[in-house]
């Protein structure tokens, strides 16, 4: 809980400075986007303190209707002229001034889904068709429609966050492997059949190699960790913000966080998501419900795989993908959900007292 | 499900670690070089250029200076109409509008219109100032002056369209006269509006340094002259001298013809102004070598100059092998003196032989032959050598006279100088020291360099003593001076091309010694293929050399002195000769006649059948004969 608000107001203050000066060049005021996020933050704080107090076994209940419904959302943003586009995928369905990504639904209404049907195969999760096949096939629709968008971030977190589930349920060990060999097979295929994926893989180890293309933004990111220093010009200080880096609020804001707190800030950051991670674990641990069990571990599955990926690409670790920083980055839907996610996990939590 | 969860845990703890670890990477270890990358990303510097290093001579007179030249530069950003003003500029400036108009509109923050624009007159620069052009500028820029214009021209060399050094010291010395550009820096956003709160940095330009040269521009002006002289007088192809202070390695003066004028290097051949005859050619030395075969020879006491005698026939054998002397009845008996004041040819073969090829070699490499003499100029030849394999008794021969082998004039004056001074080959140089523009204060200074010690104090001595009397007995006699004990040796050496060498072409050479007592100055000049006169270094060269030791030596504080070797005023002075036998020879025979006469040669056939004058016949040394060859 502590955790949770910690990171949510350290967010607005990364967002009031990194938004600062686009807020300034697009909306004339530089608290345009630190204003927005400050009433989500307030809005999904309510949402967050609602659902800890909804017994969380509700989730079960609703989660085929849910599903049903993301389902229908996924398909409809696809449709020319109900869903949206921003940045070249058209993820967005709006609702009047307000819109948001049927993907965000999605992600937690898979983790409903598996948990409650993963629950139930308890017995059956080490044979394939019997436990394995529906969960899976489930999975790869919704992956498949969140590729179409296209959204390769979150199509990959919710992936992940699926088999990460799998491997808590207790699918057996051979059948990750299994998949982690054909995984590699495909990859080595694809690469074989066109070469010029090999260098994508590799374009962002080297992002100096098209410094003006594929490495643009990582540079640009890397320009502004890297000057940061063990303490960082200072807070607001930031000089990549100015329109140097591209999305220094959303994707890139822990950029702007590390340039202006140096390392020591990036590893507070860090340190404080590890904890969320372990608290989420540790509650898991204490309960005996399986959907209960399982329900959190996707949560926080979910929200480590996402800040594991969003730093990883800030830090040109991994290759640039679009994926926010929980709790952290701009982003009305995305802090709505994280935090009702996180509110799920406290109803979890409170069930157990 | 917990073992599970604990993997989990233990993986997710991992995976931060690693982020840590290359966060800490990227911040702390690439930090300094990524901040560098992203100020340069952020910056927009506006250079502002440092003042080129002056150069002067070891008296202080300036060389080489910098006047200033207004220069139109334009800030691309703040011109308004492109077409109209590039149409206005072009026509005061005589450039070409499309020119102009690329520099308007290139997305640079400040563009300077080279060439045309540059170094414009105050008049021009007015006129310009009159059209008032938005983001049309007049700066004030600095090139150089070269005072000289063509006098010292290739050591001096000159500079390029941004000041930056391209040939001779300029260029060798580019980075210190250059000294460091200073900029303004400013820190603007990605749309080149200036970021807030980043203060502009002011780097001043930091001032190339002074060089004073080893050169003294009295001497240079005498040496210029002479050569100017010579210019005039034979229209050779060529033309070289070298003034140096044997006692040290120092150039006093140094020159080249054809010159340049290195304010205007465009308006020449390449070849040129790249070609710093002193430095660069390479050629046989002729007889002015034999100073090392006598040096070597009396170092390792083979001869006594006075005691020993030699008979000359007029040719040698070696191996088989027929070398002539140039003086085709020979030079009878004569004391070993005699046969370096007659430069004869085979006293030197026998000397030579008398080392060995082995230790004769030896010497000309100990005296720097073969290598590069290192001096603080570019473009430095290495002459020519035979391998120690391939030099056997008649390389040595003939190496020991001069033929055979190569050697550039630089190679030579420093050589000599180490035969005569005492003994020590020093490491010529023109750079004397470095002085600081603001203070003039000196920062740096170059020390002669000793390379190694050659031979022996009473050996230089004795080489002394032989060049003096060359002058006053010998073939040097035109070098003679009243009062002053020049020495010397004289040098022909006909030119080689494509393995072969050229008929009537001929690099004829003097160097010389003053005072033989006590050497302040070595001098070499060498004029490449002379017309109109006979080709020998000692009617050519040495008159010229010893015009310029009269005039070098009071410069340099040398008092003229009582107790010289007297002038020998004997059977040819004036020079009268005998008309030579010509009849009979071949045309390769005829060749070694030119020392005597100046041939004209009728007819293509390979023998000469008749002469006019006829032999026998007294004439001026270097009258005209005719001679039918069939």
């Amino acid at each position: 809980m502590m955790l949770v608000l910690v990171l949510t107001g350290t967010g607005l203050f990364m967002v009031a400075s990194a938004g600062e000066v686009w807020g300034q060049f697009n909306y004339e005021n530089p608290f345009y986007f630190v204003e927005r996020q400050a009433f989500f933050a307030a809005a999904g704080l309510v949402v967050m303190a609602v659902i800890s107090y909804v017994d969380y076994r509700i989730w079960r209940n609703l989660s085929s209707v849910l599903l049903v419904l993301a389902f229908l959302l996924l398909v409809a943003v696809l449709i020319p002229g109900i869903g949206m586009v921003r940045n070249g995928s058209q993820s967005w369905i709006g609702f009047g001034s307000l819109s948001f990504q049927p993907s965000e639904l999605m992600k937690i209404v898979l983790i409903f889904y598996l948990s409650a049907l993963l629950a139930e195969r308890k017995k059956v999760i080490h044979l394939f068709w019997k436990g394995l096949f529906k969960p899976l096939l489930v999975l790869g629709i919704a992956f498949a429609l969140i590729m179409m968008q296209p959204d390769l971030g979150t199509a990959a977190v919710m992936g992940g966050t699926a088999f990460l589930l799998l491997f808590v349920a207790g699918a057996p060990i051979r059948f990750f492997v299994l998949t982690g060999v054909s995984a590699i097979g495909g990859l080595a295929l694809l690469i074989i059949s066109a070469p010029y994926r090999m260098k994508r893989i590799t374009a962002y180890l080297d992002p100096w190699s098209d410094p003006l293309g594929s490495g643009f933004q990582i540079i640009q990111s890397l320009y502004a960790v890297g000057p940061g220093g063990l303490f960082g010009y200072g807070y607001g200080e930031s000089r990549q913000k100015y329109y140097y880096l591209p999305e220094p609020q959303t994707d890139f804001i822990f950029a702007i966080w590390a340039e202006e707190t140096g390392f020591i800030g990036a590893v507070f950051i860090m340190i404080l998501f590890f904890l969320l991670i372990w608290r989420g674990i540790h509650i898991a641990s204490r309960i005996e419900d399986a959907f209960g069990v399982l329900l959190v571990c996707g949560i926080t599955a979910m929200i480590s795989l996402q800040s594991f990926i969003n730093l990883g690409v800030v830090t040109g670790l991994l290759p640039v993908t679009g994926v926010t920083l929980p709790f952290l980055s701009y982003g009305g839907s995305s802090l709505t959900m994280t935090l009702a996610s996180a509110g799920i996990v406290l109803s979890v939590s409170r069930s157990t007292v | 499900m917990r073992v599970r969860m604990f993997w989990l845990l233990a993986a997710s703890l991992i995976a931060f670690t690693a982020l840590i670890v290359r966060t800490g990477y990227i911040q702390l270890s690439l930090g300094s070089e990524l901040t560098e990358k992203a100020e340069q990303l952020w910056g927009r510097s506006i250079p502002s250029q440092p003042e080129r290093g002056i150069i002067k001579d070891r008296n202080g007179t300036i060389l080489a200076g910098n006047k200033s030249a207004p220069t139109v530069y334009v800030i691309p950003a703040q011109i308004e109409d492109a077409k109209t003003a590039a149409r206005k500029l072009a026509a005061i400036l005589n450039e070409k509008e499309s020119v102009i108009y690329e520099r308007m509109i290139k997305r640079s923050s400040i563009e300077r219109l080279s060439s045309k624009g540059r170094n414009i007159s105050t008049e021009t620069a007015r006129k310009i100032t009159e059209l008032q052009l938005k983001g049309v500028w007049i700066g004030e820029d600095s090139v150089r002056d070269y005072v000289l214009k063509e006098r010292l021209a290739h050591v001096l060399g000159f500079t390029g369209a941004d000041n930056q050094g391209l040939a001779g010291l300029e260029a060798y010395y580019d980075k210190k006269l250059a000294g460091i550009s200073g900029s303004v820096q400013m820190f603007t956003d990605a749309k080149g509006e200036k970021m807030p709160g980043l203060s502009d940095e002011y780097v001043p330009p930091k001032d190339g340094m002074d060089l004073q040269l080893t050169i003294d521009s009295k001497v240079q002006s005498i040496i210029e002259r002479e050569l100017d002289f010579a210019e005039k007088t034979y229209k050779p192809d060529g033309a070289m001298a070298i003034a140096m202070d044997p006692n040290s390695g120092a150039i006093l003066a140094m020159s080249s013809r054809p010159s340049y004028n290195p304010g205007a290097f465009r308006e020449y051949d390449p070849d040129v102004y790249n070609r710093n005859l002193p430095v660069w050619s390479t050629f046989e030395p002729g007889s002015t070598f034999k100073i090392i075969t006598l040096a070597a020879a009396l170092e390792e006491k083979k001869v006594n100059l006075d005691q020993d005698h030699f008979h000359d026939p007029g040719h040698v054998e070696v191996n088989g092998s027929r070398l002539r002397c140039w003086k085709r009845e020979g030079h009878g008996h004569q004391s070993f003196l005699e046969v370096v004041e007659n430069s004869c040819n085979p006293g030197f073969v026998e000397l030579g032989s008398r080392l060995g090829e082995k230790t004769l070699f030896q010497y000309i490499r100990k005296f720097g032959f073969g290598q590069k003499t290192g001096i603080d100029l570019y473009g430095e030849g290495m002459g020519i050598l035979f391998t120690e394999e391939s030099a056997g008794p008649v390389e040595a021969a003939t190496a020991a006279f001069g033929q055979g082998v190569a050697v550039t004039p630089i190679q030579q004056v420093t050589a000599v100088s180490a035969a005569v001074n005492g003994g020590t080959l020093y490491r010529p140089f023109i750079a004397m020291n470095w002085t600081d523009p603001k203070t003039g204060k000196i920062t740096t200074e170059n020390k002669p360099k000793k390379v190694r010690r050659v031979i022996s104090e009473e050996t230089s001595s004795e080489v002394r003593r032989a060049l003096e009397s060359v002058v006053a007995k010998g073939t040097g006699r035109n070098a003679f001076v009243e009062g002053f004990r020049v020495g010397g040796k004289t040098g022909t050496a006909q030119k080689a091309k494509d393995g072969r060498y050229l008929e009537n072409n001929h690099i004829v050479s003097f160097i010389g010694v003053a005072p033989s007592n006590d050497p302040k100055v070595v001098i070499y000049t060498a004029i490449d293929n002379p017309k109109g006169t006979v080709q020998f270094g000692g009617t050519v060269a040495a008159p010229i050399v010893g015009k310029m030791m009269g005039d070098v030596l009071p410069i340099l504080g040398v008092k003229p002195q009582k107790g010289q070797i007297e002038k020998e005023k004997t059977w040819n002075d004036p020079d009268i000769i005998e008309v030579p036998d010509l009849i009979g020879l071949n045309k390769k025979e005829l060749k070694e006649q030119l020392i005597n006469v100046d041939i004209e040669i009728e007819g293509s056939g390979e023998t000469v059948v008749s002469q006019s004058p006829s032999a026998g016949v007294k004439a001026e040394r270097g009258s005209k004969v005719r001679v039918l060859l069939k």
